[in-house]
């Protein structure tokens, strides 16, 4: 179930667009906002709320990469690991994650505290490493930055 | 004029087209995959490559239209390595599994590959895997064979408006899908199955059954399942139906079909079929050769009029009869027996409706051909769901609204949630309220100058205003208002009735305030028609005062030449309806009635009452294709022939005639030869060789159908009258009663629950329980109910309910759709003796005499499932 809040937001997205097929993607990232991922249940109720029938509502989401469509942890990392970012160790910094958080790219840790997703190119070339964190950007990661910057992600 | 030349050819074309269009009428042929006439173009596959002089690189056909003076050519070398590289990229995940793949020998994939394609593939890395899908009852996913040309979900979005289905995922991992991933939510219309060029989509009765190529018949025919009558074609292989797919012949349908018209035929082949005439003897049925039943049939028919005359004897005929067993039937009651107590279920809304528009507006105002709906400007639908009673007239509607065009859809209308502009859903019981207050503010909007005859009558109908229906109704007056906004700038609108709103009991004032609206609106009307042939029915004089031909029995001039045509006498005055029959029954007013293919009991309120009703009669017999619950109470019982063992015509909807035609050998026998047969018992001429011989009677009697023949009928735009003489005008006002303002505000009592009838996509009458295939989709009777009601009762999908009225009780799983009206349930009734009517009771609305189903005082209990108890 969408909190209120989300239906209201949802809402006022809707009377945005001309149509309300171009309101579909905002829609999306306002429950993914809220639940961390997409679930079916969601899905049905964003088509339900915008007139959107649900199977297109699936086949958009699903078209798009930066939709989950299964649970997420509280916070996502999204670490780029493209040629720059690798050049400049960021595999070491996948290592760390697993080795001393148990996170696996596309897993989650057992507390449901962070979730790991290898990113393509964050465009932070000139300051790799880099990552994100749910919203927030960082870069110029190293082994013990990466530590402190998370301990802050509860 | 713009002139084109394609592979040397010149094209003259008035107007710019694609290529791939300017070529098909010069009769050269591109390759296509995911084009689809009916379709937007969407030029995904790449194979109608053509090279364009001038255009440095090569133009999908599909999609560049013509220019003057523009060069095409379609099979250069170029072109040909093009399409060849495309069918490379094509293979490299497609199955390939041809030798198993029931498409193959009618699939398109196969066909280009055979003429362009690449002998080998060069690609290395092994073919993507995704497993069959069989969680559907009905539909078959092969993604492995999918060529993502998306013809399936165009046609579900964009055609059916279902838009259950959509690609997933992708890059090479994409995938069409039900939003589920599984199971289909959707209207099972099939019409994917139609467009799939490959194999990926195939219907589960199909799978492995049969090869393209071993179908020994192609019988070009009517569909069955509704008054639109599509055509269809049926492919037969030895003694049984392989597969029903839509015909291009004379039907509206263009191709489309609905779930009941291609899934449906399963019941032609089912092991319940009659397959022998029965007599009662003690209590129990024996099988009876033909003429010791015809023999014994004549002999009570006889004994029964010579004792208490024609007017003890009554008829009843079915709406899946041909026109030419509707005409016997009628001669043989009118003619023979000397009775007019003839009728059927068009009587329950379809035929009232028709007459009182004809009354007023003249004759044949209601035969309108299907496409002006999607034409027209604007559509308001009032009554049953068109969408689930006529589901191929729904789509209609559905185009008319992807075009922009305001639908107002009054009533609860499930099919047109997503389509319709203006929903407006009153209270059980109020649409007159409803329909007044429109009346009343688009009579003050358009003005009318009070001078033609009718306009007078509505000039009279009493004002209500917005706020007063809406206290009546409970929709706000707001959304009304924007309804009259939206009907009352539209100047070539359609208006599409639904039966119900004639079966309550303002049927006749509905009725009055509708006539009023298309007058205000000078909209075409469209009637909506249950019954493949309720409209034949009622041409051929299946109705207690009306003769073939659509005139009265009591014009004088016209009973003479019926009389001098039949050589007797004919009763002048009119005889019972279908109602009155049951309630004569009833009364023993009538000793024997002769049914023709209608299963009475479960298709008319009160179960119950009819049952009894038919117990008290001393003779009745009944023709019909499964031993039904009428057919069970019958004496004498006759096995009738199926649509598809017989030949005959139907008229639609729309009144054009069309033909039915035999596709497989049925172990019964026409109604009308059966009926036929007694006749001649009886003593009467009635040798009629065939089907044709009776349609060339109805040509040589009926003015409406004058020189009619079959092969007009083929030709697809036969509407009557043919060559007929010239149709009644209207402008009788007889019999309009001016209704008081108190009656168009009728309210339903307080704290009552009302019980209306669901009318379910996947359902026909209760034949189609005998379908394995549409039983597969709907198995079950459910009730359905509104949110508020459903939260009052702590109920929620899926519980079981139990629904007792003071006729009986039913026990029914729940289903809950906020869209119901407040304060009422709505059952199905195609579930015998778990459906709707079995806890109905009726009565017969004054003046129009349709009946008003009935069931006051529900009671509603949630039923405690076993494992709950336990629980507890």
């Amino acid at each position: 179930m969408l909190s209120e809040n989300a239906v209201k937001e949802i809402g006022l997205i809707r009377n945005k667009y001309h149509d309300v097929q171009s309101s579909l993607l905002p829609a999306l990232y306002v429950v993914q906002r809220e639940h961390g991922w997409l679930s079916p249940e969601a899905l049905k109720e964003v088509g339900e709320i915008l007139n959107v029938p649900k199977a297109e509502v699936k086949g958009v989401s699903t078209f798009y990469s930066m939709f989950r469509h299964k649970p997420m942890g509280r916070h996502l990392i999204q670490l780029c690991t493209n040629v720059a970012c690798m050049i400049m160790d960021a595999e070491r910094l996948v290592d760390i994650l697993k080795s001393r958080y148990g996170l696996e790219p596309n897993g989650t840790t057992d507390d449901g505290r962070f979730s790991l997703i290898i990113m393509e190119c964050i465009g932070a070339c000139g300051t790799a490493p880099a990552m994100l964190v749910d919203t927030d950007f960082h870069d110029n990661l190293t082994e013990k930055y990466i530590e402190e910057i998370l301990a802050k992600y509860k | 004029m713009i002139t084109v030349t394609i592979n040397r050819k010149k094209i003259n074309l008035e107007k710019p087209v694609t290529i791939l269009k300017a070529a098909g009428m010069a009769g050269i042929e591109i390759p296509t995959l995911c084009h689809y006439e009916m379709l937007e173009a969407y030029g995904g596959c790449r194979l109608c490559l053509v090279e364009i002089e001038k255009m440095p690189r090569l133009q999908t056909s599909c999609t560049q239209y013509v220019t003057d003076g523009m060069v095409v050519w379609t099979e250069t070398e170029r072109v040909v390595e093009a399409r060849k590289a495309m069918l490379e990229f094509l293979l490299i995940n497609h199955a390939l599994d041809c030798p198993y793949c029931d498409k193959a020998g009618e699939c398109e994939l196969q066909d280009v590959v055979a003429k362009y394609g690449p002998t080998t593939g060069r690609f290395a890395e092994g073919k993507r895997r995704h497993p069959e899908s069989f969680d559907d009852p009905i539909i078959v996913r092969n993604m492995e064979r999918c060529i993502s040309c998306t013809r399936c979900v165009r046609m579900c979005s964009k055609v059916q408006g279902a838009c259950a289905i959509s690609m997933v995922n992708r890059s090479s991992k994409t995938f069409v899908e039900p939003f589920s991933g599984g199971r289909y939510d959707c209207e099972y219309c099939g019409n994917c199955l139609t467009v799939c060029p490959v194999g990926a989509i195939m219907s589960r009765m199909h799978r492995h059954a049969y090869r393209p190529w071993l179908i020994e018949k192609e019988i070009d025919t009517v569909c069955s399942f509704c008054g639109v009558g599509c055509s269809m074609v049926l492919q037969a292989r030895g003694n049984s139906i392989v597969r029903a797919v839509p015909g291009e012949s004379a039907g509206s349908n263009k191709g489309l079909l609905c779930n009941r018209g291609r899934f449906g035929y399963d019941y032609v082949g089912s092991s319940g079929r009659l397959d022998s005439p029965m007599i009662k003897r003690d209590g129990k049925f024996q099988r009876a050769s033909w003429s010791e039943a015809f023999i014994y049939i004549a002999d009570r028919l006889k004994k029964i009029k010579d004792e208490n005359g024609g007017g003890s004897i009554a008829g009843i005929a079915s709406g899946r009869c041909t026109n030419e067993d509707g005409y016997v039937f009628q001669k043989f009651m009118r003619a023979v027996l000397g009775s007019n107590n003839i009728d059927s279920v068009a009587s329950f809304g379809y035929a009232q409706a028709q007459r009182f528009f004809e009354g007023i507006f003249g004759q044949g105002v209601t035969a309108n051909p299907m496409r002006g709906i999607s034409n027209s400007d604007g559509v308001f639908v009032v009554g049953d769901d068109p969408t689930a009673v006529n589901p191929v007239l729904g789509l209609q509607i559905r185009a008319a609204s992807h075009k922009g065009v305001p639908v107002v859809a009054a009533g609860y209308m499930p099919g047109l949630r997503m389509f319709a502009t203006s929903r407006l859903i009153p209270r059980p019981f109020t649409e007159t309220a409803l329909l007044s207050a429109l009346v009343t503010e688009l009579r003050n909007v358009k003005g009318i100058s009070g001078k033609g005859p009718f306009e007078r009558v509505i000039k009279d109908i009493p004002s209500v205003s917005l706020h007063e229906a809406e206290d009546a109704c409970g929709i706000p007056s707001e959304d009304i208002r924007s309804a009259v906004d939206a009907l009352s700038h539209m100047t070539n609108p359609s208006i599409v009735i639904g039966r119900d709103i004639l079966q309550k009991p303002e049927g006749q004032t509905n009725l009055l305030l509708l006539a009023a609206l298309i007058s205000l609106l000078n909209s075409r009307i469209y009637l909506l028609s249950e019954l493949p042939n309720e409209q034949g029915l009622v041409d051929m004089g299946c109705l207690p005062d009306m003769l073939p031909g659509g005139r009265h029995l009591a014009v004088e001039s016209f009973r003479r030449r019926y009389e001098e045509f039949f050589g007797v006498d004919i009763p002048s005055s009119p005889g019972m309806g279908i109602m009155e029959m049951i309630e004569a029954a009833h009364a023993k007013k009538i000793k024997a009635l002769y049914v023709m293919g209608e299963d009475l009991v479960y298709n008319m309120p009160d179960s119950a009452y009819v049952k009894a009703a038919l117990s008290k009669l001393d003779f009745l017999v009944v023709h019909d294709i499964f031993m039904t619950e009428t057919a069970g109470l019958a004496d004498v019982v006759i096995p009738s022939l199926s649509w598809a063992e017989k030949e005959g015509s139907y008229t639609n909807l729309e009144r054009k005639m069309q033909l039915v035609r035999k596709a497989v050998e049925g172990k019964g026998m026409e109604d009308w030869r059966a009926v036929a047969e007694i006749g001649k018992l009886l003593g009467f001429d009635m040798d009629y060789k065939s089907s044709g011989d009776i349609m060339a009677e109805i040509a040589k009697v009926s003015p409406l159908h004058k020189d009619i023949t079959y092969e007009d009928m083929a030709g697809g735009e036969c509407l009557w009258p043919y060559k007929g003489e010239p149709l009644r005008h209207g402008m009788s006002l007889e019999g309009i009663e001016m209704p008081d303002k108190d009656s168009l505000l009728k309210r339903p009592e307080k704290d009552r629950i009302y019980i209306g009838i669901d009318k379910p996509l996947f359902h026909f009458e209760n034949l189609s329980r005998n379908s394995a295939a549409l039983s597969s989709i709907a198995p079950e009777p459910y009730v359905n109910i509104g949110k508020a009601l459903a939260d009052k009762l702590s109920l929620a999908g899926g519980d079981l309910a139990d629904i007792t009225t003071g006729t009986g009780s039913l026990k029914l799983s729940v289903q809950v759709d906020p869209d119901v009206p407040e304060s009422s349930i709505r059952v199905p009734d195609n579930f015998g003796d778990k459906g709707a009517y079995t806890i109905m009771s009726w009565k017969i609305n004054s003046a129009i005499k349709a009946p008003v189903a009935d069931a006051t005082g529900v009671a509603i209990e949630k039923i405690k499932r076993a494992a709950e108890e336990a629980a507890v």
